[in-house]
This record gives structure tokens, C-alpha cells and sequence, in this order.
């Protein structure tokens, strides 16, 4: 029985690298090419590099204007998220704490906007860019993510507001302290772990969408990682050397901040999927 | 009734900032969407007419509309089998793993951490380079072909890549389901004699149906929206054999003249789609809550 489950394990980890090697292989490949020389590349894909030669790099850094980029990304997924989690977080706590018809309605309207697809409003939502002269606006982007992003997110508040015990706002309320206060000091502290799911998912999508940045914004200054990464490609079409190192580039923070905070990112995907 | 009046001042305030921005970018464009498709507005003038149903009696005999629509039925209901069955297969196999899970996970995830206009470039590379030289230096002839660039093969291409970034994200989701089957249970059915296939299907399979929701709808909702990875492999090409109903909406919408009442049109459809799927999954999740 023990070398039966032995020998399990034995096979299954065997079989689990070889698909873990197949998941890593497009990453990998990308990698290890984007060291290489054109001719090298050409003369052998499947080969490690001779050097660990960061001409490509050096490259494509200044032409898809790295940091730039980079901060640009950075700002937008940090102020749309913190504008997320606050503005979510106050209205999910006093949604559900408010027991009167208008807050059920309000309610009511955020959960229904669930309903409705980023892709159908897409169209009427640049006119509304554009009238309100948001267009190539990084701050304004992040006020539309947090249009379409609060519903969700104060779902999920919601639903934890509920769970915790109202003894200690109310406390709070006979001492005085004015619901600003009480939530700032009492409630938001307590919903850390829950802001933390919202955080974390919302990180992910804000720093992975394409599609919003490709319309709103059109001026190269205001470029996110994606978009820059999108441009280059166009530029260098069969230039693979370039493409690669400016791909991995794109790639590294997301897989940075993967690694450190891997533990945080997966209860975070797994609690915000259940909630949601 | 002063208190109440109290508590929907107080509730205002705090709803006003998200009630803001929802109503400013998701609700209004909605609406106003709606309504628009409902006219013959070409986007800048500023008259229009109502024109009823007009627009969407054109979108039934517009074929490239159909055909993308037809595209990503295909689509979802591949990436629906694909990657779920392989999500929770992997999911099985990486938490009978004792030690040494978590690197397992991290592997798998990963993809699902780059965006998918990364890891659709990334497979060019793959497709373009790494197929052509395998298929020449190792004789694996079935590899031989443009894969991303014929259209008997891009949509297999592109269900192959859209798998290998969402199988990770579907995996975890599966996992926690795993994690919450009560091991006596498991035990239990062991002493009564029950064997690893009928363990999985009779006591494991019952109790992580909500993640199985979960997945099949979090499937539904984000392929039938396809955009990224399709806008980075094929570009929606050759010819239109690949695209998507959110490809064809943002042709029709930023590329070339726009008519914008047709264009909000197709977005209604979509809308309505989108809708239908989600209220069923809604209607399902609370039946499922009242009865645990």
C-alpha cells in the first residue's frame, strides 16, 4: 500500500512537470531567444543563447519607452484601484447597513450592472470620453475602471458587511462618532481582508486590460506597458530578437509581483471567484 | 421616520462617489447605447431619426455580423470543454500531490498572470518560428503549417492559446473547491468500499459543484467578450475567418465610418446575450445558497 502511493506520487509529479514544462515552454522559448542575435535565432530556436547578451534589450528599452510606460501602467492601476476599494467599500457598508427602500434600490442597481458586458458599451462610453475631454486622460481612465469595476466589488463588501456584528458601530454611534468616522476608524479597518481580494483582483484585470487603454488613449505619452508592447510589435514585424526582449520586458513586472505576492494572489482569485 | 430620512441622507453620501461613476461610465452608455440603436445617428451630426427595429433587421442579413457570432459560439463552447475539463482534471492531479504542491500551482497560474496580448505574441513566436523549425529539424510534419494563418487551423490556434491562459485562473478556483470536501467523507466512502473513480464522482464531484458554476459561467461571460487574444494572434484574420463578436463591434465602432446606430445595434445583441447567461448564473447561485 505505502509503495503503492509512493510510486503514485512518483508518477504524478513526472507528469505534472511534463505539462508544467509545456505551460512554461512560450514563456521560456521567449526568454531564452530574446538573448540571441538574429542570425542565432535563425540558425536555432530550441537552442540556449551563447551570451547572455542584452543587446535587444537595450534595444527596444528606449523604444517602447520603458519607464514611461511603466509608471504610466503603475498610476493607472494604483489610483483605479484605491479608487475601487474606497468608493466600494463605502457605499457596500452603508448599502447594507441601511435598511430603507432606496438603499435596496441602489443595491439592486449595482448588482443588475453586473449584467451588462464592457464590449456592448464600449461604443456610447468613448463618446462620453470624448465629451468630457477624458480622451488620453490616465486619471480619467481610472475614474471609467472605477465605473465599471465598483458593482462588483461592492458585491462582494456587501456580502461581508453582512457577516460581521454591528455591536461595535453601534457603540460607536452612542459615543458620537459620525458614520465618517465610524468607518473609517472602526469599519474599514476590519474589512482588511476583504479589501485585499478586491485589491488584488481588481490589480490584475486593471494591469492586463487591453481593450479600454487602446481606446482612450491614443497619444504615445500616455501609453501603458501593453499598448507600447502593441505599437513595437507593429514596428518590428519580423524583427523576433526585438519583439522577444520587448515581450519579456512587458511581461516581468506582472511576473514579479506574481512570485512575491503568489500566496495573497491565489486566496485572492479564489475568494473574489467564490464571493462573486 | 426622521431617522429614516436620516440614514438615506447619510446613505447618499457614502453611495454618491461610486453612484457617480457608475452612473457617469456604465449606466449612461448603456442606456444611451440602447437608445442609439434605436436611431440612424452616424455619430457626429446632430440629427437623427428614430428608425425602430431597422438596425437589427439589417444585422440579420449581415453575414459578417452572423458569421462572428457563429465564430464565437464555436469558441466559447470549445474553450467551455477545453479548459474546464483540463482546469479541473489538473486541479485533481495537483492536490493529490503531497509535498510540493504549491510549485505545481505557481507553474500553472502563471500564464494567467501576462496578458493575453503578451502570450498571443509570444505564441506567434511559437507558431511562426519554433512549429516551422521543429517541423525541419525533427520531422514532425504535422506541425508544418501556418498555424495562426490558415484558416482551417486558426481557430484551433487560438482555442489552444485562450486555454493555456485561463486553465491556471479556473485550476485555482477548482482547487479551493477541492479543499472544502470534508476528508471524513472521503474516508468514509473508502471503508465502504468505494474505489478512487467512484470517491471523485460520488462524494468529491457533488460537493465542488459551486466552483464548477462558478467556472462555466466565469467561461461563458469573458469568451463570448473574446477580444485580446484574438486582436494579438490573428487579428481577427485571414480574411474574418476569426472574428469575434467584440472584433467585429470595434471595426465597425473605431476603424473606417462608423454608423454608429448600427454599431450600437450589434452592441444590444451582444448586451442581450451577455445578460441572458448572466441572470441564469444568478438565478442558479441564489437557489444554490438557500439550499445549503
Amino acid at each position: 500500500m505505502k509503495r503503492r502511493k509512493r510510486a503514485y506520487q512518483i508518477t504524478i509529479k513526472v507528469l505534472l512537470g511534463i505539462v508544467g514544462l509545456f505551460t512554461m515552454a512560450p514563456i521560456l522559448l521567449a526568454l531564452m531567444n530574446s538573448f540571441k542575435t538574429n542570425g542565432e535565432l535563425l540558425s536555432n530556436v530550441i537552442a540556449l543563447p551563447k551570451a547572455l547578451d542584452l543587446e535587444n534589450y537595450i534595444r527596444t528599452f528606449d523604444k517602447m519607452s520603458y519607464w514611461r510606460s511603466l509608471g504610466n501602467t503603475v498610476f493607472l492601476a494604483a489610483f483605479s484601484v484605491i479608487l475601487i476599494c474606497l468608493f466600494s467599500a463605502m457605499a457596500g457598508w452603508k448599502l447594507c447597513r441601511t435598511k430603507t427602500k432606496l438603499a435596496k434600490v441602489i443595491y439592486g442597481l449595482f448588482v443588475f450592472s453586473m449584467l451588462i458586458p464592457f464590449s456592448s458599451i464600449m461604443i456610447p462610453l468613448y463618446k462620453v470620453v470624448l465629451s468630457l475631454g477624458l480622451k488620453n486622460s490616465l486619471a480619467g481612465l481610472s475614474l471609467i475602471y472605477a465605473g465599471t469595476g465598483t458593482s462588483m466589488a461592492i458585491f462582494i463588501y456587501y456580502g461581508f458587511v453582512k457577516s460581521i456584528p454591528i455591536e461595535l458601530e453601534e457603540a460607536a454611534a452612542i459615543d458620537g462618532c459620525s458614520s465618517i468616522k465610524t468607518f473609517f476608524l472602526i469599519v474599514f479597518p476590519m474589512l482588511k481582508a476583504t479589501t485585499a481580494t478586491v485589491c488584488i483582483t481588481n490589480m490584475l484585470w486593471v494591469w492586463n486590460d487591453f481593450l479600454l487603454p487602446l481606446i482612450v488613449l491614443s497619444d504615445n505619452e500616455k501609453y501603458t506597458l501593453l499598448l507600447s508592447t502593441n505599437t513595437l510589435f507593429g514596428q518590428y514585424s519580423s524583427d523576433w530578437t526585438a519583439i522577444l526582449s520587448a515581450l519579456i520586458l512587458a511581461a516581468l513586472p506582472a511576473i514579479v509581483l506574481y512570485i512575491v505576492f503568489q500566496k495573497q494572489i491565489m486566496r485572492g482569485i479564489a475568494d473574489g471567484a467564490v464571493k462573486g | 421616520m426622521k431617522y429614516k430620512r436620516n440614514g438615506n441622507v447619510s446613505l447618499l453620501l457614502f453611495t454618491l462617489p461610486a453612484l457617480a461613476v457608475y452612473i457617469i461610465f456604465k449606466l449612461y452608455p448603456a442606456v444611451s447605447g440602447i437608445f442609439y440603436s434605436l436611431t440612424n445617428w452616424n455619430g457626429l451630426s446632430r440629427e437623427y431619426d428614430f428608425v425602430g427595429m431597422e438596425n437589427f433587421v439589417e444585422l440579420l442579413t449581415d453575414t459578417y455580423f452572423w458569421d462572428s457570432l457563429k465564430f464565437t459560439t464555436l469558441y466559447v463552447i470549445a474553450l467551455l470543454l477545453v479548459a474546464n475539463a483540463a482546469a479541473l482534471i489538473l486541479a485533481v492531479a495537483v492536490e493529490s500531490v503531497k509535498k510540493g504542491k504549491g510549485v505545481f500551482r505557481t507553474i500553472f497560474c502563471l500564464p494567467n498572470m501576462i496578458s493575453m496580448i503578451i502570450g498571443g505574441y509570444m505564441w506567434q513566436f511559437i507558431f511562426y518560428k519554433v512549429f516551422y523549425y521543429m517541423a525541419d529539424n525533427f520531422g514532425w510534419k504535422f506541425l508544418d503549417k501556418s498555424w495562426a494563418g490558415d484558416s482551417k487551423y486558426a481557430f484551433l490556434s487560438i482555442v489552444i492559446v485562450a486555454a493555456w491562459g485561463c486553465i491556471g485562473y479556473l485550476m485555482i478556483i477548482y482547487m479551493a473547491g477541492l479543499q472544502g470536501v470534508p476528508a471524513h467523507l472521503l474516508e468514509a466512502a473508502a471503508l465502504d468500499g468505494a474505489n478512487g473513480w467512484q470517491k471523485f464522482w460520488n462524494v468529491t464531484f457533488p460537493m465542488i459543484r459551486p466552483a464548477l458554476t462558478i467556472c462555466i459561467f466565469w467561461t461563458l461571460n469573458s469568451a463570448f467578450q473574446v477580444f485580446d487574444v484574438i486582436y494579438s494572434l490573428t487579428g481577427g484574420g485571414p480574411g474574418r475567418s476569426t472574428q469575434s463578436v467584440a472584433i467585429n463591434i470595434y471595426e465597425e465602432a473605431f476603424q473606417g465610418n462608423i454608423r454608429y446606430g448600427y454599431a450600437t445595434a450589434k452592441s444590444t445583441v451582444l448586451f442581450l446575450i451577455i445578460f441572458v447567461i448572466t441572470a441564469v448564473q444568478l438565478k442558479i447561485m441564489q437557489k444554490k445558497e438557500e439550499e445549503l
